[in-house]
């Protein structure tokens, strides 16, 4: 059976030069990336005038100004006693572990038929499901808000999950409907002359998919995560997220750099490991070598 | 252990037919093999045994009962299919394993059942392995042996030792076989293999694009093929077929092969003069034609046209005219090719169609 390990092979001198040219590429990437991150995570721990002090342009020697600073949490202190952000944190998880999950339930049955069926239309049904995704929320967040407002859904968490998932529903049809064509139809045949009925077949099937569905439930929640316009309109008031909580640090007499900064930090630290999960799971190719194909 | 009956079963692929109103009725505790040509419906018939496959019109009858609406779980079968279909996310004993865990038997009769199935195929040292990990050969023997741990109504085996060595080809063959004339489950077994089919099974279904030409027991099959295609799908080397003519009138009638004159004994004689069909599609296996560079009295004029050494004797294909004849010479046969030599055969162990249909004429 074929194996996975990587084959060396004579190369010629523009591989040479792209093998020089690339880690550098990449350490260029890498900076760009991470500086914003890091100049963050800094100036969480700043009191606001250690915050401006900043070596001025060119003076490349005063670099070490940016690091002379006597470390604080008052920022921290401050958004979780003054500012209720233990709320809003717990608002953003239930609001995107919720929608990930109705997502993931309903997006796997429905991918799953997809897949595994066919009848007339079906190319314009999966069509008509992306197409959903096709326009920009901005413009469909005005007749949603007419709709979510007299359903008396406009600021709580249970609208702010269904706002999230109809956005994230077709995204996890296609995904997964994906991840299902990828698996061969014959081992839910065989599961199902082994003495399973079809619905136990296709429970033996996931676990085949369950790189791509971790996968995805980690990309809605990131998507419902970081999502703005929603969390200010749908889920205002009543279900704000950390999103729109840092937002209203920014006031007109008033900008809040330090409590901002250490927002950031608490929105963005969470969502770290979860995307280094995201590139394990995505690591496909399980199901080679069980079917001949 | 259960009879299980074909009755006027139809399957169409959109506009394609894949199977073509197929009528069988197979005893409990035989072993049938289905045998045909790449393409000819045997996967499709099996499959819609195993209820894997929609049946378009006709009834599939098991005891008595029709099963047509009947899940595969409800069916009491076991499968090994032509592609494995193994778990992947699995190990080789899990696989294995998985029926019986199904069925609810204790963790001990299921590890003793599944060693004891993987030590009969030789891949009892690659139980923890997965699939991936396995070749050919021993994913498909690790699909056999999901299907033999259980102890079904019937086995459904598709193409199952296809790609094993010709060795542990032949030791499946007999393993599998005596495996079924133990329990005596009911067995349909499909091949392209015609070794296969002739050893192992009690009957032989044969079919060819979607129809079941023939449906008896080896000896039958071999001996009194129903027609010229199955005469000559079915014996290894192929029987040689030649078109010839009747001649002379009842009485001394004999046949007609571009100009030579073959007599007839006294059976074939009645039985084609009764028959009276003036074009003819003869068949001759090739160990019941000789061959010789001599020429002998009755012999027909031909040319060597290839030599292949089959290990204890020689098979020589002559052309006369545009036909090919085959026929078995010891290896002393010395003819190469383009040399003239003398094919001979006797009536008695003649295969006679008729030209038109194809049908064998009749006794
Ligand atoms: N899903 C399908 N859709 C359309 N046609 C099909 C389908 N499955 C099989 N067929 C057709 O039905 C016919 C019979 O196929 P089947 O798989 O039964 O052949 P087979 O006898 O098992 O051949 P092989 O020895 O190659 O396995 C073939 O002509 C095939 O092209
Ligand atoms: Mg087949």
């Amino acid at each position: 059976m074929a194996s996975r390990e990587l084959i060396s092979y004579d190369t010629g001198a523009t591989v040479k030069i792209l093998k020089w040219v690339s880690p550098v590429f990449l350490g260029a990437y890498l900076i760009w990336a991470l500086l914003p991150l890091f100049i963050m995570l800094m100036a969480s721990f700043k009191d606001l005038l250690d915050a401006f002090t900043l070596p001025k342009p060119g003076q490349w020697g005063d670099v070490g100004v940016f690091f002379d600073f006597s470390p604080t949490i008052t920022h921290y202190i401050a958004l979780f006693a003054e500012n209720n952000f233990g709320t809003y944190l717990f608002n953003s998880l239930v609001a995107s572990v919720g929608s990930a999950m109705i997502a993931v339930t309903l997006g796997s049955m429905c991918a799953y038929s997809l897949s595994r069926t066919e009848f007339r239309g079906k190319k314009d049904l999966l069509f008509w499901i992306i197409s959903t995704r096709m326009a920009p929320i901005v413009a469909v967040i005005v007749p949603l808000y007419a709709i979510f407002r007299s359903a008396d859904l406009v600021g709580t968490l249970p609208g702010l999950i269904l706002a999230f998932t109809t956005f994230n529903l077709p995204f996890a049809i296609w995904m997964l409907k994906g991840f299902f064509d990828g698996v061969p139809y014959a081992i839910e045949e065989a599961a199902q002359v082994d003495g399973n009925n079809r619905f136990q077949a296709f429970l033996m099937i996931l676990p085949l998919v369950a790189p791509g569905i971790g996968a995805f439930v980690i990309l809605c929640i990131l998507f419902a995560w970081n999502d703005f316009l929603f969390a200010t309109i749908i889920g205002s008031g009543g279900a704000k997220t950390l999103p729109a909580a840092t937002k209203e640090l920014v006031q007109p007499q008033n900008i809040d750099w330090g409590k901002i900064m250490a927002a950031g930090v608490v929105t963005t630290a969470p969502m770290i490991p979860l995307g280094l999960l995201v590139r394990r799971y995505l690591v496909a190719g399980l199901t080679m070598g069980a079917v001949k194909e | 252990m259960v009879a299980v009956s074909f009755n006027n079963v139809w399957k169409d692929y959109g506009d394609s037919v894949a199977v073509r109103d197929l009528n069988m009725n197979i005893k409990d505790g035989e072993f049938v093999s289905l045998l045909g040509p790449s393409g000819c419906g045997k996967s499709t018939s099996l499959r819609m045994l195993a209820g894997l496959e929609h049946i378009t019109s006709g009834e599939i009858v098991f005891g008595d009962k029709v099963v047509n609406q009947l899940p595969p779980k409800d069916r009491d079968i076991a499968m090994v299919f032509e592609n494995y279909a193994l778990y992947p996310h699995k190990t080789i004993f899990d696989n294995i394993a998985n029926p019986l865990k199904r069925a609810k038997i204790s963790p001990s009769e299921i590890t003793r059942r599944v060693n004891e199935a993987a030590k009969l195929l030789e891949i009892d040292h690659l139980l923890e392995r997965r699939p991936q990990e396995l070749s050919g050969g021993q994913k498909q023997r690790t699909a056999i042996g999901r299907a033999i741990v259980r102890q079904p109504q019937v086995y459904l085996f598709d193409e199952p030792i296809a790609h094993l060595d010709a060795k542990l080809r032949a030791r499946m063959r007999s393993e599998l076989k005596h495996m079924q004339f133990n329990l005596g489950v009911t067995t349909i077994y499909v091949t392209h293999d015609q070794l296969e089919a002739l050893t192992m099974a009690d009957r032989i279904a044969v079919m060819n694009d979607g129809v079941l030409q023939q449906f008896g027991t080896p000896q039958e099959i071999y001996e009194n093929p129903v027609n010229s295609w199955v005469a000559t799908f079915v014996g290894e080397p192929q029987m040689s077929l030649m078109e010839m003519s009747m001649t002379g009138e009842k009485g001394d009638a004999a046949l007609d092969f571009f100009g030579n004159i073959i007599s007839l004994d006294a059976a074939s004689s009645s039985r084609l003069t009764k028959a009276g069909i003036a074009d003819l599609l003869v068949g001759v296996r090739p160990d019941k034609a000789s061959v010789s560079l001599q020429e002998t009295p009755g012999a027909i004029k031909a040319e060597v046209y290839s030599r292949q050494l089959l290990g204890a004797d020689v098979l020589v294909e002559v052309a006369i005219g545009k036909t090919r004849v085959r026929a078995k010479a010891d290896t002393s046969f010395m003819g190469n090719v383009g040399e003239p030599c003398y094919l001979n055969f006797s009536s008695e162990n003649l295969y006679y169609f008729n030209a038109e249909d194809g049908k064998v004429v009749e006794r």
